[in-house]
């Protein structure tokens, strides 16, 4: 994991432009979509993989249909090198619309079916304090899901056993967009992140702008600080396709592809909005 | 075969410290021995399994060796999809232990059956199901499970009197020697089966009996030059047809071009019953009782 510290703030300051830029330059070239989904955990992935997460820590992407927002970022830590992104699509390529199993040592889990992630960290977490029970500390366990992946049971399969066995070395994170893939979140089974909802759970749960990262660094030191036993939620407040107008909030950009016309377009967008 | 299972994984378990055992809220009067020796590395994970399996793929992620444990169907084609993507994908060291294979759970009823469960994970890369036939067999079954490394099924049926003696454990055996039909078992229906092939060689040694132990496997010489010599392969599982035992060993033949002149086939014909019984009842309504058995195949004798 690169150290955080070296890097300037100004370059941090970048980053959410000009990631997005890549990720629109390899979603056009690819015919990819799912560009709304990666836009809306983008600055999450940003302060999670390059800012939060120590070595032995372990990042699971249980809303997999973000992959190539995880790629870019760990394409910018070199886990990921500029040859293999070049194949992101492409046949025989391991970066495809949903992540593999063993991207990088830290990241074990392939993901893409709903409803996996979260219980394969709670693995993770359980047996990190099984491995460090003599010490001060486990490593951590980051998985981050979507809030419509919380329609699945398992989701609370797993809640109940994080809290019950204690996993305060797990951190979920919930990209909260409100949109899931025929709807708005509310319209479908009712608002599946309420922060009651996950207190009741025996969970920690702090809520913050999920485009922030002043804000997310905040609430990451928070949740770092609290002893007590209990897992921890982050609830990102986030909107879907952030970034380019025309994608903010539109149920469509789950699924479209760019044409050049909307390629063009989003690129001037990003290059007035983050000064690129 | 439950109480023997605890009793032989029980003191490898307490020695090997990588070894956790979760279960999904099952084991009553079964599986307190083995609580008691591992302590917290056995897990109660609740009624959940679908959160146990992908629970047990990220532990063995870490190097640890996972046993899941609960009735069949629910820790097979409840959790097709975990199996698949979180352990075999991966090539993960979890051990699922299905207690009652076919029709064990008897009255319980179709919800507690697994007769699908050896073709459904029979379709994942990796996975290796053992189906044990004799008490004696657990032994060698457990012991190959822990030393090798991957996703494994135990088809963990009931203890059954049995007419035959444990002849060594194999992962196909010969139990009876014959000339007019190769009749292969598939685990624990050998009860029915051995009571088949001891009556047709009464008079004379008819049935060539064998037994599998391990899918999937290649076959043995012996097994293929009895198929060349009686012309004739019978196959007995409490299973479907589909993914079973019959269709495995048909490939084979076809592969292998190996000539036979008859294929007789005894699989469950109605797994989808609101009708229950007891097992007998079960064996008999799908034609996979002893008798049946005997009644087709001294046909062609």
């Amino acid at each position: 994991m690169k150290n955080c510290k070296m890097k300037s703030d100004y370059k941090k300051e970048k980053l959410p432009g000009s990631l997005r830029k890549k990720i629109i330059d390899l979603a056009y070239k690819s015919g990819c979509g799912h560009l709304g989904s990666c836009f809306s955990c983008l600055e999450i992935l940003i302060q999670v993989l390059l800012y939060e997460m120590g070595p032995e820590d372990k990042f699971i992407l249980s809303k997999g249909h973000a992959a190539l927002a995880l790629y870019v970022v760990a394409n910018y830590q070199k886990k990921i090198t500029d040859e293999e992104l070049k194949t992101f699509f492409k046949d025989g390529t391991r970066l495809g619309i949903h992540p593999p199993a063993a991207l990088c040592q830290e990241m074990p889990m392939a993901t893409g079916s709903l409803g996996h992630g979260f219980s394969f960290a709670c693995g993770l977490a359980k047996g990190f304090q099984f491995l460090y029970r003599q010490k001060s500390f486990a490593p951590k366990v980051y998985c981050l899901m979507s809030d419509g992946e919380c329609n699945e049971g398992s989701v609370y399969e797993a809640a109940q056993f994080a809290s019950f066995h204690k996993l305060d070395n797990l951190i979920l994170i919930i990209d909260k967009n409100k949109l899931q893939a025929f709807g708005k979140a509310k319209e479908v089974l009712g608002d599946p992140v309420s922060v009651k909802k996950w207190q009741v759970f025996g969970f920690n749960v702090f809520s913050c702008d999920g485009h922030d990262l002043d804000d997310l660094k905040l609430s990451f030191a928070k949740i770092k600080k609290i002893k007590n036993q209990k897992p921890n939620l982050l609830i990102c407040k986030t909107i879907k396709g952030k970034g380019v107008s025309f994608m903010e909030n539109q149920l469509g950009w789950h699924y479209f592809h760019l044409d050049k016309k909307l390629y063009f377009k989003a690129l001037k967008n990003l290059q007035k909005r983050y000064a690129l | 075969m439950r109480s023997k299972f605890v009793d032989i994984l029980t003191p490898i378990a307490k020695k090997k410290k990588k070894i956790i055992f979760m279960t999904a809220d099952l084991g009553f009067n079964a599986l307190e021995k083995l609580a008691t020796a591992i302590d917290e590395r056995f897990i109660n994970a609740g009624v959940a399994e679908q959160n146990m399996m992908t629970v047990a793929a990220g532990l063995a992620s870490l190097g640890f060796q996972v046993w899941v444990y609960s009735i069949a169907p629910f820790v097979t084609i409840k959790t097709l999809e975990e199996i698949k993507l979180d352990i075999c994908l991966e090539n993960l060291d979890v051990k699922i232990v299905g207690i009652g294979g076919g029709f064990d759970y008897e009255v319980a009823g179709v919800t507690h059956h697994a007769t699908e469960d050896v073709g459904t994970l029979l379709t994942l890369p990796n996975m290796k199901i053992y189906t044990p036939a004799f008490a004696e067999d657990l032994f060698f079954v457990v012991k190959k499970m822990v030393d090798n490394r991957g996703p494994a099924y135990l088809r963990l049926t009931k203890l059954r009197k049995m007419v035959l003696n444990f002849a060594g454990y194999g992962n196909s055996r010969r139990l009876l020697k014959g000339k007019k039909i190769t009749l292969v078992a598939l685990g624990s229906i050998i009860d029915q089966a051995a009571e088949a092939g001891l009556k047709l060689n009464q008079e004379k040694n008819n049935t060539d009996l064998w037994v599998i132990s391990e899918l999937p496997i290649k076959l043995p010489k012996e097994l293929i030059n009895s198929l060349n010599q009686t012309k004739h392969l019978a196959v007995v599982e409490e299973h479907v047809l589909a993914g079973g035992l019959g269709q495995y060993l048909s490939q084979i033949i076809l592969t292998n071009r190996i000539s036979i002149k008859n294929f007789t086939h005894f699989y469950i014909k109605d797994n989808l019953s609101n009708k229950t019984g007891s097992r007998d009842y079960y064996l008999k309504k799908n034609g996979l009782d002893s008798k049946t058995i005997i009644k087709k195949l001294s046909q062609f004798i």
